[in-house]
């Protein structure tokens, strides 16, 4: 594999849409040998991603969630396409407790030049045999 | 649900004295008080193909965003308040939850025989299998597992790892390992996150515990407590789902 690969996925900013960012990231870490229970993991900590984003409601606009694949980690942000763009992601306090749990890292990150996101991080286990 | 005169009255007078306080106990005793009602309305939505416990789920945090936001200076019934929210809330789990429900049976079935395969998988490797290893084991194609992962959520939970009665509500996580895990103790100790975590039943709060303070993996929760790791994947994913929601009412 190149250094780094990335998958872009836009879809509606609904909630019933989110499947598809599960779905992806779970095929993704797999074709990175990532474990069941770190797929399950990921899957999860997508679900808080989006939700930070998104929230329960659905949002006019899209919802752009980008995979960085390297050799043994898998990087994932997630933004507002074209919908409101005073929403900025955010975390809450469970959110964070989740993810700090499930993930290496994660973050929000809003410098102005570019939508707000929020990312996080995940490598995957070394395997003995 | 039909409360009697006096007992409206009292319930009106709690609405006013929790809008002006945001007494806690007020709070938890007016939700407590209207669970009937979250039941029954759940119930009118049962047989439709998702798990009744699941629409009951729905139907209480319904209601817990409809106690937090009556106004009963309006002078309409709580009850009328709360059953429109609870239905709205019904509704839209029915259409969200679209895709998921119209799973094709083969994928949860695949789903189904899956847990078993990650199990003794697991046990032979002695770590978590990967999805090529869970493929070839169970004779599908890696991306029929993958599906069949997504699928699994749609999946009637309780069958996969049914217990003894029909309906363990109730049952406490004492009562099901037959003896209480010290270490159950601490994590449920330390899991102070949010009093939200406290309105699950006590199986989930202390697979919360488990996974998200004490750092135990899906698979050693699931060894920990004698049933599958499926079983705690879906467990996890409904109760933080759950939970999103009532921290997004309140």
């Amino acid at each position: 594999m190149s250094a780094q690969e990335v998958v872009h996925l836009t879809m509606p900013a609904r909630p019933e849409f989110l499947r598809l960012a599960r779905v992806t990231v779970a095929g993704l870490a797999s074709r990175l040998g990532f474990s069941w229970d770190e797929i399950e993991d990921l899957r999860l900590a997508i679900d808080e991603l989006c939700f930070a984003i998104v929230g329960t409601e659905a949002l006019p606009g899209s919802l752009v969630v980008r995979y960085r694949l390297s050799e043994h980690a898998l990087e994932v942000e997630g933004f507002l396409g074209d919908g409101p763009s005073s929403r900025v992601p955010a975390f809450s306090d469970l959110s964070g407790l989740i993810l700090t749990a499930l993930v290496d890292a994660h973050g929000t990150q809003s410098d102005g030049s570019r939508p707000a996101r929020a990312w996080l991080r995940k490598a995957r286990l070394e395997r003995t045999d | 649900m039909v409360f009697d005169a006096a007992r409206r009255d009292d319930l009106r007078r709690k609405f006013v004295d929790f809008v002006s306080s945001g007494d806690k106990d007020l709070r938890q005793e007016l939700i407590m008080a209207h669970m009937g009602l979250a039941e029954y309305l759940a119930r009118r939505f049962g047989n439709r193909g998702e798990p009744l416990e699941d629409l009951v789920q729905v139907a209480c945090v319904a209601l817990i965003k409809a106690v937090d936001r009556f106004e009963p200076e309006r002078g309409i019934e709580f009850s009328t308040y709360a059953t429109h929210t609870i239905d709205g809330e019904l509704k839209r789990h029915f259409r969200d939850k679209g895709w998921a429900v119209r799973a094709p049976r083969r994928l949860q079935e695949l789903y189904l025989r899956l847990g078993d395969v990650v199990a003794s998988l697991s046990q032979e490797l002695k770590r978590s299998p990967t999805v090529p290893e869970l493929a070839l084991r169970a004779g599908v194609s890696e991306e029929e597992v993958l599906e069949a992962l997504e699928a699994g959520r749609a999946y009637r939970f309780a069958s996969l790892d049914a217990p003894s009665s029909s309906d363990d509500e109730g049952e406490t996580l004492g009562a099901r390992l037959g003896q209480e895990d010290p270490a159950l103790g601490t994590a449920e100790e330390r899991a102070t996150l949010s009093p939200l975590i406290a309105q699950l039943p006590e199986r989930e709060h202390a697979i919360l515990a488990l996974r998200f303070v004490e750092g135990l993996t899906q698979s050693e929760i699931a060894s920990r407590l004698g049933i599958s790791q499926m079983h705690v994947s879906r467990l996890l994913a409904r109760s933080v789902a759950q939970l999103r929601a009532s921290a997004g009412a309140g």
